[in-house]
């Protein structure tokens, strides 16, 4: 007993010991196998302990269900659910909750239409965005979940776990540049013990520009990704309105190269919508460029920081507001939190924040 | 000549202040009966009609006769405002809010808050909206044209209507379960680590928050739990403690999530582990001296 711990702790493996069950298996470890192997003392000793994994690293490890994004191939179906959305908690053990359990009813009787019936409150999202785009689903303004799209750009995401009342749901997609689309938002009212279907969600084109500013008669490239073989329908925006319509590719994708000579000199905006077999998308983000005397090449959204982006980690969402929470009302808040520079942290803040709101 | 001028310049203002208030966003009162009794509760209801605008942000105060009534409850479960910026309260006789609604919303009877009063006295009690702003979601943050619609309730000594009964919240469900951030700002108590939380709660609305932080995975009883808002500034700023956070609905139902620590204890660190080497020691040495006695005795 006397040689166990110095044995031990010669080997020097103690110290990458973090959990109680590393120390147990490593306790065990140096209290029978170390003196028995070095009583025999015929062969070197080489000892391997794998230390527990480190919860919030995004790589599911020993010790670990999952971790972040890394559920190890698990899905609700393999913890025993019949669909929905699996994903990991924050002590990395799987998050059930977005996961339900359906069973089939209705049909038969003269051929009836079969039913499905949910067993818990939920939501089920459908729609289009933008092929093998990812969709992310905020529930009252926080990430509730996250899918991907088809190769058709159509997702369905099912949210479980709700608990009856109204909720505001808002999903967006990010484009295979990595351009985020507008958040379309949509009260719902969920029915306690049922599913509510949210069907036709047509999420806005993504869109950016190739300058910032361009000199009057150049072109400057309009483009973005939506539905494959759609109609787009894309606004520049001066005194008076131009509309070209454009057709995407099969991956989605749209490009104008618009001709600036029409436009005045001066600050100008452009929009894109998207129309397919009927159905109309709400309008995309605006983006804004200059008419002048120059061509100024500007970077694409993603690899900008959002203003409302508060602690700079590309997302804006409660750790921001939180920020922006602690300066309200205070007096002298510092420039990077004054989203609209009137020397104060006010609800003008909070309302610009919102607008740029990523979960 | 005059009269008929005025009437022109009558009729042309009137042409451009109408369609403004036509399409302005409408704050309103609902109340279940526009008549009560003395001593009687009843609630009202705070909605705005967004009128097809996008709407993301609101404030403003409610005014109420503090000499007629007392306000006995504030309710937001139900409410369209993800993110109080002041969760609604009562403030210098009159209830002040103020919060945001990501991404926005547009509707015709948007749920803002709804507050059970008790009539103290006989008169006349009107509600009013004051100081209120409804902002666009339009990056600036510009301002929506307002109309509201004040509310006035009648107090008697007898009633001659029945009192409809305040609808009693049951509310046996936990608030909804929610992922706490951990997060540093330089612009935030000089730069320590904070942690952010917020969660929702249909039926009666979140109350309040707790976190408690512990480096004991087991024995964590030992550390408090504290009273606590986001962002709340963490006293273990070397993130070695496990933390919990505690929402507590206004019924008391709990929901509690556990962040694992960030840095954590190496394993002669945490006591707990020195508690079960001492234990796994007793039990081995015990169970040597009554091997060694046999063998003794024989």
């Amino acid at each position: 007993m006397y040689f166990i711990l110095p044995t031990c702790i010669q080997m020097n493996v103690l110290k990458n010991i973090r959990s109680l069950s590393g120390f147990i298996i490593l306790f065990l470890v140096c209290s029978f196998l170390v003196p028995l192997v070095t009583l025999a003392s015929a062969t070197t000793l080489t000892v391997t302990i794998q230390s527990a994994g480190i919860c919030g690293n995004n790589v599911k490890e020993s010790g670990e269900s999952c971790d972040g994004s890394d559920l190890g191939g698990a899905s609700c179906t393999s913890q025993g659910f019949s669909s929905g959305i699996l994903s990991c908690t924050a002590s990395c053990t799987f998050n059930t909750n977005s996961c339900s359990t359906t069973s089939s009813g209705g049909g038969g009787g003269g051929g009836g239409r079969g039913g499905t019936v949910v067993s818990s409150t939920g939501a089920i999202f459908s729609g289009r965005a933008y092929p093998k785009s990812t969709i992310t689903l905020l529930k009252d303004a926080q990430i509730a979940a996250t899918t991907i799209a088809g190769a058709d750009a159509n997702f369905s995401i099912s949210l479980s776990g709700l608990s009856g009342g109204n909720y505001i749901f808002s999903v967006y997609s990010k484009d295979n540049k990595g351009i985020r689309s507008s958040l379309l938002t949509f009260p719902v009212s969920v029915t306690s013990g049922t599913t509510a279907n949210v069907g036709g969600i047509f999420i806005a084109p993504t869109i950016a520009v190739d300058k910032s500013e361009v000199r009057r008669g150049d072109n400057i490239t309009i483009f973005g990704q939506s539905t494959p073989a759609s109609e787009i329908t894309i606004s520049v925006n001066s005194d008076e309105e131009f509309f070209v319509k454009k057709l995407s590719d099969a991956s989605g994708a749209y490009v104008l190269y618009f001709d600036t000579s029409v436009l005045e000199m001066g600050q100008h905006n452009t929009k894109s919508k998207v129309a397919l077999n009927g159905d109309i998308s709400s309008f995309s983000k605006v983006i804004g460029f200059a008419v002048g005397t120059k061509n100024v090449l500007t970077q694409l959204p993603q690899k900008t920081a959002s203003k409302a982006d508060l602690n700079g980690d590309k997302k804006v969402n409660l750790v921001d507001f939180s920020i922006a929470a602690y300066w309200y009302k205070r007096a002298s808040p510092p420039a990077t939190i004054d989203l609209n520079g009137d020397g104060k942290v006010d609800l003008i803040d909070f309302s610009i924040m919102a607008f740029y709101w990523t979960g | 000549m005059r009269q008929f001028l005025y009437k022109i310049l009558f009729i042309f203002s009137l042409g451009l202040i109408l369609p403004q208030i036509v399409f302005a966003a409408q704050i309103s009162f609902d109340a279940k009966t526009t008549q009560t009794q003395v001593g009687k509760n009843f609630e009202v209801i705070l909605f705005v009609n967004t009128e097809q605008e996008n709407l993301n942000a609101f404030e403003g105060k409610v005014t109420f006769p503090n000499a007629l009534l007392d306000l006995k409850e504030i309710r937001d479960g139900n409410t369209i405002v993800n993110f109080w910026i002041e969760k609604p309260k009562a403030q210098d006789g009159a209830i002040v809010f103020s919060g945001v609604t990501p991404g926005g919303f547009k509707g015709s009877s948007g749920l803002i808050f709804s507050a059970i009063f008790e009539a103290k006295k006989e008169g006349v009690a009107k509600f009013e909206v004051k100081d209120a702003r409804i902002l666009r979601n339009d990056g600036t943050g510009s301002a929506a044209v307002l109309s509201m619609i004040p509310l006035e309730v009648v107090i008697s000594k007898e009633a001659r209507i029945e009192i409809p009964a305040i609808q009693k919240i049951e509310d046996r469900e936990q608030p909804e379960l929610f992922v706490p951030e951990i997060a540093r700002d330089e612009s935030i108590s000089n730069g320590k680590w904070f942690i952010v939380f917020a969660t929702q709660d249909k039926a009666s609305g979140v109350d309040y928050y707790e976190v408690r932080e512990s480096r004991q995975k087991i024995l964590t009883f030992f550390s408090r739990w504290r009273a606590a808002e986001s962002p709340h500034v963490l006293k273990d700023q070397e993130l070695r403690s496990y933390i919990f956070v505690k929402a507590v609905d206004k019924t008391g139902n709990e929901r509690i999530v556990k962040l694992s620590p960030q840095n954590s204890l190496r394993w002669y660190e945490n006591y707990e582990n020195w508690i079960i080497l001492i234990v796994i020691a007793v039990v081995f040495a015990s169970g040597a001296k009554k091997i060694l006695w046999k063998k003794r005795e024989r």
